[in-house]
């Protein structure tokens, strides 16, 4: 049985002045993930590792982190789909570090909040009191499916170079968001959207880069997202949705009764 | 302002600038050689046609205010504190308006002023 | 120091090294690098320009004046100057072109179901092509202007 060198980052910002990268050999088995790795090391080497994980399947987003020089989540990552003989794993970048590979996503989830990623309807009293289900079309649904998978794991924020250095900047994650509940036919809230992301630190200062598609494991593809809701942002509205303007629309009620099609949450 | 009417004026210009720039490459050495291009009585005669000099007014309109915007979008990524931002709008309309001066003063005594050897 | 380390921010970085990410990305920082490049060029270019008309101080068209800048940049150095100009210039047109088609989804892909592996629609080779079509046109343009500034054609 071949070992796996594995170097993870360690740091206490109350402690310690530089970050540090500490070797661990971990023992390697077939269709060993990078956090079966760290969690070895951590179980059986040095308890003083801290890092975030829950699910170990790619759907709670908690162990993001820098594998290789890349962020991946560690669940997701096998050691054997990685070049190299050696496994790096850092914090994500462009979040503040609370400890070793843990990162403070705070502001993440509040610029996320910040977007409105919800469904708003220009009827309050319908929106807090709903009489009927809210449908939408199956290709209507597809229209926003795939960013309904975000799982908001901060990976697509940690790769984009805009976030790099703008922390005004909403980032990769929200913009997606705020493109899936403003192109989603149920939602009404799209201008007010559009408002607060037309500003000088916000949609614009995406330039396609892609890097947050190219790392996101969930299949979200955020920069097809944001592409397609700039040209919405440039025209200062929300795309039409079927049946906008009809009086049910307007007053907020589905356009179709109860149980009449498929709905989603996302 | 807006800043989609900023992102639609750089691509705007960005569109013009391309159509222009590939015709200022092709009149400096597609057209006509090198060096009959770059001649004093070329370039004299560029200056002092009309559309010529139109045309390299708007050239030096177009590309310096995609420029400038170009460059006030990487600094307002640089940094975002307010005097930050005032300082960089306030030296993205100067420096447009300093360069582009500079540049039309260049034109119109060209094609107005005085030749001399 | 440990303030900094602590913020874990990328900063100008991330911008300027896309090590490790996708052509895109690559195609960002060059857009970005040949972008200042070429807006110092101009700068300079407006200066060059004006000596048509005798530098800052003149009052119009001087053949002396005119020859005196072509003796500073007509040379060895200034042409590769302009070779380097034209590779920067050309790649930012071409990607530049690319990037207001992407950026307004004409040439991207439309959202749909999805299966894993999935491959990101935003990154799909339609848009992407672009990118090594500006490299190659950019290669072909610094070539040409190579050979009409240092071998005497065109």
């Amino acid at each position: 049985m071949t070992d796996v060198r594995l170097l993870v980052q360690r740091f206490d910002p109350f402690k310690d002045e530089e970050p540090r990268l500490v070797e661990y050999k971990v023992p390697k088995r077939e269709g060993m993930t990078v956090l079966d790795a760290i969690l070895y090391a951590r179980d059986y080497v040095d308890h003083s590792i801290a890092l975030r994980f829950s699910c170990r399947q790619a759907s709670c987003g908690s162990c993001g982190m820098k594998i290789n020089g890349r962020p991946r989540l560690a669940c997701y990552t096998q050691v054997d789909e990685l070049a190299g003989e050696k496994v790096v794993a850092q914090p994500m970048e462009n979040f503040a570090i609370i400890r070793d590979l843990v990162t403070d996503l705070g502001s993440f989830f509040e610029k996320h909040a910040e977007v409105v990623p919800q469904l708003v309807r220009s009827d309050l009293q319908e929106q807090e009191h709903p009489t009927s289900e809210y449908v939408m079309k199956p290709e209507e649904l597809t229209r926003v499916l795939q960013f309904t998978y975000c799982i908001k794991c901060g990976l697509c924020t940690s790769s984009c170079p805009t976030v790099a250095t703008d922390s005004e900047f909403p980032g990769p994650q929200a913009l997606a968001q705020a493109y899936r509940y403003t192109a989603d036919v149920r939602d009404e809230g799209g201008d007010g959207r559009i408002a607060i992301l037309d500003t000088p630190h916000g949609i614009w200062r995406c330039h396609f880069a892609g890097s947050c598609s190219y790392v996101c494991p969930k299949g979200v593809d955020p920069a097809l997202g944001i592409q397609l809701l700039k040209r919405h942002v440039m025209s200062g509205h929300a795309p039409r949705k079927a049946g906008e303007g009809s009086p049910t629309a307007k007053a907020g009620i589905p356009a179709h009764g109860p149980g009449s099609g498929s709905s989603s949450g996302g | 302002m807006r800043e989609s009417r900023l992102m639609l004026l750089q691509y705007v210009t960005a569109l013009l600038a391309v159509a222009l720039v590939s015709i200022h490459l092709m009149m400096q050495g597609v057209i006509l050689p090198y060096d009959t291009a770059i001649s004093f009585n070329n370039m004299l005669s560029i200056y002092r046609n009309a559309v010529t000099a139109v045309f390299l007014e708007a050239l030096l309109l177009v590309v310096l205010v995609h420029g400038f915007n170009g460059l006030r979008i990487i600094l307002y990524e640089l940094r975002q504190t307010k005097p930050w931002t005032t300082w960089v709008d306030v030296v993205t309309v100067a420096a447009v308006i300093g360069t582009v001066a500079y540049g039309t003063r260049t034109v119109i005594l060209a094609a107005f002023g005085v030749v001399s050897a | 120091m440990a303030k900094a380390a602590a913020k874990n921010k990328r900063g100008i970085a991330g911008w300027l090294n896309p090590y490790h990410y996708n052509a895109e990305r690559w195609a960002y920082t060059f857009q970005r690098v040949t972008g200042v490049a070429v807006l110092l060029y101009v700068l300079g270019h407006l200066g060059d320009t004006s000596f048509f008309v005798g530098g800052p101080t003149g009052t119009g068209p001087s053949a002396s004046s005119w020859a005196f800048i072509g003796t500073v940049f007509e040379n060895t150095f200034g042409h590769t100057i302009l070779v380097l100009l034209v590779l920067a210039l050309v790649f930012h047109g071409v990607n530049g072109i690319r990037l207001v088609l992407s950026e307004f989804g004409l040439i991207l892909r439309k959202p749909s179901a999805i299966e894993f592996p999935y491959k990101p629609k935003a990154l799909a080779s339609g848009q992407r092509a672009l990118i090594y079509v500006g490299i190659a046109t950019a290669v072909l343009s610094a070539i040409w202007t190579y050979l009409v500034l240092f071998e005497g054609m065109g």
